[in-house]
């Protein structure tokens, strides 16, 4: 699945890593997360990893509240703190007055604000984020940009983000790693800082072309 | 169009994009009932008793062979003592039955879903068990156990297997994106199965011990017609044997209703336990 996906993020910084549907950019996330094993080579990020996985796969038979809760209770807080700072991260995030609804009684845009708390208050450094905004409306996922980039100020996380949504690579992250298809490969390390979003993007688009992962 | 967060506006605004068939058809689990359609289930079975009585009227068989409706309430008034006697026990069977094949058969489905072993060793048995009749099996109980031992020993068998089939189905089938979220923050997989496994199972188990709470009524009344002179079981076989048929009629009615009150009591208890499955589907996923 993975072959020669060789990269250091640098901490602290919103690393995007862009390529076609299938071609193993889960499976890299699995093993940086250490869920999977990689037949050979390291992952090593240091063991401070929280995943976040396509969609907002939240339990639903948790009330928001318990469900970013969650979050805190796996990073190893107690029980009453982890509510404590459930309630507080709801609140920051606009959703004070829907911490005791179900997940199925929440619109799209609720319920990936609450995954995103929920991985925030795990505490660790990095967050891996596996196309979260994919199954949102346009419009819901501009909202969410503004969420992610206020989160990235507050908490400071190095984040990997995985999409197939160039224009979101480019909006959200300061460099751009290139993924080829199956066996899966970066063929390009592209900086964002300060250019020019429209070249950016179409330097993505170009070495997606090159790598031919684009019809 | 309101930009208001309100969940309950911003669901109503998703139902109305969609077909109006689908509309229509309504949401899944949540069957939108008419007043006449409520008219017809109470009139159904009132025209079937009239119907009765008329038959009953018009072929006057003697009353041994098909008493008519109104024979089987006199009947059931005057041994109204009687019934609630042998009622009473049929319950306590049915109660204690339920309690056990929900308990076990909860267990078995957890290590069957849990444990290679128990999945090829046990399971595949578990589904044969269902071949035979346990019927047949009554006699031998009988000459194994005491009549009550027996009587439920046969009630917990005929309700047991939906149970672990609902219960195995639903460990197995867990969204992965649920378990990989919590084990993408940290969680061990043993904890994904009390915390994340277990609880999402619930609904389909529910599913299960319904049936169940049918089923149970019916181990019990087997049991009681071989091993026993006491409960409702035991009053059909001794009141038939005698020709009391009114009474007969009056004992399978009151099962039935007992049938349906176990029925209802279990998706009350799923109501009150599950408050998150009320609306069956999320919006938008």
């Amino acid at each position: 699945m993975l072959d020669g996906v060789d990269f250091v993020a640098r901490a602290g910084e919103a690393t995007a890593i862009v390529g076609p549907s299938g071609c193993g950019k889960s499976t890299l996330l699995d093993v940086l997360a250490g869920l999977r094993i990689p037949d050979s080579g390291e992952a090593d990020p240091g063991g401070d990893v929280a995943l976040m996985p396509q969609g907002d796969a939240l339990m639903p038979w948790l009330t928001m509240r318990d469900n970013v809760a969650m979050g805190a209770r796996l990073g190893g807080v107690p029980r009453a703190e982890a509510v404590g700072r459930a309630d507080a991260a709801i609140a920051a995030l606009g959703l004070a007055r829907f911490g005791d609804h179900y997940p199925h009684a929440l619109s799209g845009g609720m319920r990936q604000r609450a995954a995103l708390a929920r991985t925030m208050l795990a505490g660790r450094a990095t967050w891996l984020l596996d196309e979260p905004f994919g199954a949102l409306d346009a419009l819901t996922r501009s909202e969410m940009h503004d969420v992610l980039r206020e989160l990235r100020a507050n908490e400071h996380p190095t984040i990997l983000l995985v999409t197939h949504d160039v224009a979101e690579a480019v909006a959200l992250c300061d460099r751009i790693l290139v993924a080829g298809p199956r066996p899966m490969r970066i063929v390009d390390d592209i900086s964002v800082d300060g250019g020019d979003p429209a070249a950016t993007a179409s330097a993505v688009l170009t070495s997606l072309r090159q790598a031919g992962a684009l019809a | 169009m309101s930009t208001t967060r309100d969940p309950v506006s911003g669901a109503r605004h998703e139902q109305a994009t969609e077909p109006v068939g689908a509309h229509r058809a309504g949401a899944p689990g949540r069957v939108r009932i008419t007043p006449g359609q409520t008219l017809l289930v109470v009139i159904l079975p009132l025209l079937a008793i009239a119907l009765w009585q008329v038959a009953v009227w018009v072929f006057s068989p003697r009353e041994w062979i098909l008493p008519s409706p109104a024979d089987v309430a006199r009947a059931g008034w005057d041994v109204r003592d009687r019934l609630w006697f042998h009622a009473g026990w049929t319950i306590l069977i049915a109660v204690i039955a339920l309690a056990i094949a929900v308990s076990l058969g909860s267990a078995i489905a957890y290590l069957v879903a849990r444990s290679r072993l128990w999945s090829l060793a046990v399971y595949p048995w578990v589904i044969v068990s269902q071949v035979i009749p346990l019927v047949a099996l009554a006699p031998l109980f009988v000459l194994w156990f005491p009549p009550f031992a027996a009587i439920l020993a046969l009630a917990v068998l005929m309700s047991i297997f939906p149970v672990v089939v609902a219960g195995v189905d639903g460990l197995r089938g867990t969204d992965p994106d649920l378990v990989r979220a919590a084990r993408g923050l940290g969680a061990s997989e043993r904890w994904t199965w009390t915390h994340i496994r277990v609880p999402s199972a619930l609904p389909r188990l529910f599913t299960g011990i319904r049936l169940a709470a049918v089923f149970v009524v019916s181990g019990a009344v087997v049991g009681e017609l071989v091993a026993s002179d006491r409960g409702l079981g035991a009053l059909t076989r001794l009141t038939a044997g005698q020709f009391e048929t009114a009474v007969t009629f009056a004992a399978v009615l009151l099962l039935g209703v007992i049938g349906l009150c176990l029925f209802g009591l279990v998706a009350l208890a799923e109501r009150i336990a599950l408050p998150w499955t009320r609306r069956a589907t999320r919006p938008g996923s």
